[in-house]
Parts: C-alpha cells; sequence; structure tokens
C-alpha cells in the first residue's frame, strides 16, 4: 500500500514537472483553451454585471444615457481615426510617389470589435483578455487598438477568447518609427510606473537622428513578431531620449498614450474581417 | 459530491475576483493571492481527497487563465496543499497569527515559485529589483488575503443549511 502511494506520489511529481518544463507550445495551449472556454461564459457575466454597476452609478449619479452615448462616438472616433491615419499614409505615399516613382503602397485594415473581459490573473503579465476568440476571426500577433492609440497585440488566441499583451508588457515588441523624423526603432514594454502607468522604450534609434521630447511615435507597418501591424497607429510621445552603452544608437522613454480598463473595448486589426466586409 | 460542487463554485469566483482585482504597482505589480488562500483554507480544513480536488482544480484555474505556460501554480499549490494538510491537527487554523503566518507563507512561496519557473524557463526577464519587490509585497499581501478569505468562506459555509442525520436542518 505504502510502496504504491510512493510511485502515485513519484509518477504526480514527474508528470507536473514534464507538463512545466517540456515546451509543448499546442498541447499548453490546448488545456488553456478548455480552462478559459469553461471560464468564458462566468467571465462574460462578470463583465456585464460589473458593466450594468458602472452604468447604474453613472446613471445615479446623473449622467444616465451618457455611458451609451460615450461608448457609441468612442467607436465612431476609432473609425475616424483609422481612416485618418491611412488618409495620412496615402498623403505621404502621395509625396514620395512624386520623389521616386516607384513607390507603391497600400495599406487597408478592418477592425473587429471586442470587449475586455477580464485582466491578467496574477498580476505578472501586463495583459487582459478580450471576448473573442478565433472562431471571430483572430489570430496570433495582430494589433489591438483603441481609440487612443496602440494598446498591444494579440497572443494565445483560443476559441472564444484571447490574451492581449499590452504595450507596456516587456515581451510586447513593435516596430514604430518617430513621425517627426521618420526614423525607425523598436518600441518594447517597460512595465508600470508606481501610479500604474503603462512605461515603455523605443530601441535602437539612429544615433545621428535629432530626437526631442514630445515627439510622436506611430507604428511602422513593418512585421512585428511574424503579425501585420497596420502603419501610421499612434503608440506614445517620447518622454527622454538617451544614449545607448555602445553608443551606436540612441533609445527613448515613450510614455504609451492608450491605457485599457477592465470595462473597455478594444479593435483587434483583421485581415479576415477586411476580406468578409469585402 | 454537493460539497465538491460548492468548492468548485467558490474557486471559481475566486478566480474571477483575482481577475478583477487591480495589480498593484507598490508591490510589484502582483496580486492578492486568493487562489493559494483557498487553497490553504480547504488544505487545512477538508479531507485528503477535497485538498487535492481544491488544489488542482485551483492550479488549473490560475495556471489556465493566465499566460505563459502551466507551471507556477500546478508546483506551488501541491506543495502548499500537501504540508499544510499534514500539519493542520498541530496548529489553530483559525488563529490570526497562524493565519497571518501562513497568509505570508504562501504569499511569499507563490511568488517565489513563480520566480524562479519564469526565470528558469525564460518567459520573463529577471529584474533584481522588481524581483526583490514583488517577494516583499507577496508577504504583505497574503498576510491580508488569508484572514479575509477565510472569515468569508467560514461565513458562507454557516449560512448554508447542514445536513444531519434528521435530514436538513
Amino acid at each position: 500500500m505504502l510502496r504504491n502511494k510512493k510511485i502515485v506520489y513519484t509518477a504526480a511529481i514527474g508528470l507536473v514537472l514534464i507538463v512545466v518544463f517540456v515546451p509543448l507550445p499546442s498541447l499548453t495551449l490546448k488545456g488553456k483553451g478548455v480552462v478559459r472556454s469553461t471560464m468564458a461564459p462566468a467571465e462574460r457575466g462578470a463583465s456585464s454585471v460589473w458593466q450594468r454597476l458602472s452604468e447604474a452609478t453613472a446613471a445615479l449619479r446623473g449622467i444616465g444615457g451618457a455611458a451609451e452615448k460615450n461608448r457609441d462616438l468612442s467607436h465612431e472616433l476609432v473609425r475616424v481615426q483609422a481612416e485618418l491615419n491611412r488618409l495620412r499614409d496615402v498623403e505621404i505615399i502621395n509625396i514620395r510617389l512624386q520623389r521616386a516613382l516607384d513607390f507603391r503602397e497600400a495599406s487597408n485594415h478592418a477592425m473587429i470589435p471586442c470587449d475586455v473581459v477580464s485582466r491578467n490573473i496574477s498580476g505578472w503579465w501586463n495583459t487582459v483578455r478580450i471576448g473573442k476568440g478565433f472562431k471571430a476571426g483572430i489570430k496570433e500577433n495582430r494589433a489591438v487598438i483603441s481609440p487612443d492609440g496602440l494598446v498591444g497585440r494579440t497572443t494565445e488566441v483560443s476559441p472564444q477568447t484571447s490574451e492581449v499583451l499590452l504595450i507596456s508588457d516587456p515581451a510586447c515588441r513593435i516596430s514604430a518609427k518617430l513621425n517627426r523624423i521618420n526614423v525607425f526603432g523598436l518600441v518594447r514594454g517597460a512595465g508600470s510606473t508606481l501610479k500604474g502607468h503603462p512605461k515603455a522604450r523605443m530601441e535602437f534609434i539612429n544615433k545621428d537622428a535629432e530626437v526631442r521630447v514630445g515627439d510622436e511615435v506611430v507604428t511602422s507597418g513593418l512585421s512585428s513578431a511574424g503579425g501585420e501591424f497596420p502603419k501610421g497607429v499612434h503608440i506614445g510621445y517620447v518622454e527622454k531620449v538617451y544614449r545607448d552603452e555602445s553608443g551606436l544608437f540612441q533609445y527613448a522613454e515613450i510614455i504609451p498614450r492608450a491605457t485599457v480598463g477592465l470595462l473597455d473595448y478594444v479593435f483587434v486589426v483583421s485581415e479576415a474581417a477586411m476580406e468578409d466586409a469585402r | 459530491m454537493k460539497q465538491r460542487i460548492l468548492m468548485f463554485l467558490m474557486i471559481s469566483i475566486s478566480a474571477l475576483l483575482q481577475q478583477s482585482l487591480p495589480s498593484w504597482p507598490l508591490f510589484g505589480g502582483i496580486k492578492p493571492p486568493i487562489l493559494a488562500a483557498l487553497t490553504l483554507h480547504y488544505a487545512l480544513r477538508r479531507n485528503n481527497g477535497d485538498m487535492w480536488f481544491a488544489v488542482f482544480t485551483a492550479a488549473l484555474m490560475r495556471d489556465g487563465l493566465d499566460i505563459g505556460s502551466f507551471g507556477p501554480a500546478l508546483i506551488a499549490f501541491p506543495v502548499i496543499g500537501y504540508f499544510s494538510h499534514r500539519i493542520r491537527n498541530e496548529v489553530f487554523t483559525d488563529g490570526l497569527v497562524s493565519q497571518l503566518f501562513f497568509g505570508a507563507a504562501i504569499g511569499l512561496f507563490t511568488t517565489f515559485v513563480t520566480l524562479l519557473i519564469y526565470t528558469a524557463t525564460g518567459q520573463r526577464p529577471f529584474q533584481f529589483r522588481l524581483a526583490s519587490l514583488r517577494l516583499f509585497g507577496s508577504i504583505w499581501l497574503g498576510m491580508a488575503t488569508l484572514p479575509l478569505v477565510s472569515l468569508t468562506i467560514n461565513a458562507l459555509e454557516n449560512a448554508l443549511p447542514k445536513r444531519r442525520r434528521y435530514g436538513w436542518q
């Protein structure tokens, strides 16, 4: 009996160690998909309860109806901003085409609106979970934007939910450029301040570029982590500029403008949705 | 069976609550260890079968809802459950001092295991200042969480009707 118990314990410990240390991404994602799908209805329920509570509180404060109107207007705003970004790109492209005749580029993305249903459970990652997954056409490494700009990118997409790695997470790396001087770099998350505001860093900026505090940082449109990011989406503004220890590059601390709360909604940029829209 | 369904519901609600709570930048961004506290609560008060049920349900939920590989809770929670279950007859489980001590211990242990796994597997960059902040913060968060979780679960369980020989009372 005692021997059997020992065998069971040893086997259980062995199994746990295999699960933890042997990388099996597809199996892990399937396992997580089961847990997340089980919890998704409860998360949505809890999220809608919170939403109703916050709307009821707002109504009690005398601004009833403003929440819905605000949401609709913000939906409209993000679409208009995306259109504006596209037109801005088109304008820049036109100018460049006049200079270099062979240059041609087009950017056209559709967006999938999603509700944020929960935050990260441990606090070790800067992520939020959105209430749509690959059944809604979401894929990994897609840009996630809000009316304020880039929020992050999708990761670990399950059938009904997707994790969004926020721009402040150190694992989130996005190809970006300084809009004023058209200099490229890589934006990487740097956690958050003591007040909870997200921080990020733009690295590998050309050492000769004249970077100024307050310069706008936008997505470059180059492929990031195998995904596709739209061009010209606002990320944030430069707060401080430093020279790299090697002296080969500069890096800048940036303040991302888009912060996302539990009851917010975001848009996932999707090629599939664009095709459907056509 | 009803007992386990109730435990499952409590663990699910705790997971939702832990997710909804904001992270604490002052403590390195970590959250109150509600699921770990619940695991400890059940390990100190229930039989072996219920303890393992609570341990694995809470661990799978915590790791399943988090990103990265399965691991931190899948290693930490069984250890917490196993050792606390072994010493359950030698401690005053409802004493405030015991709960503060256990709360600090589970907070610190869970954070330490998470740190170890994330660093060993390269999922999170190791930063000494942030790691110290998280370890230190987890002690305080654990101490604050366990007594509250215990009090809530005890109050809820006392509020539910209990089945005795004569039926429901």
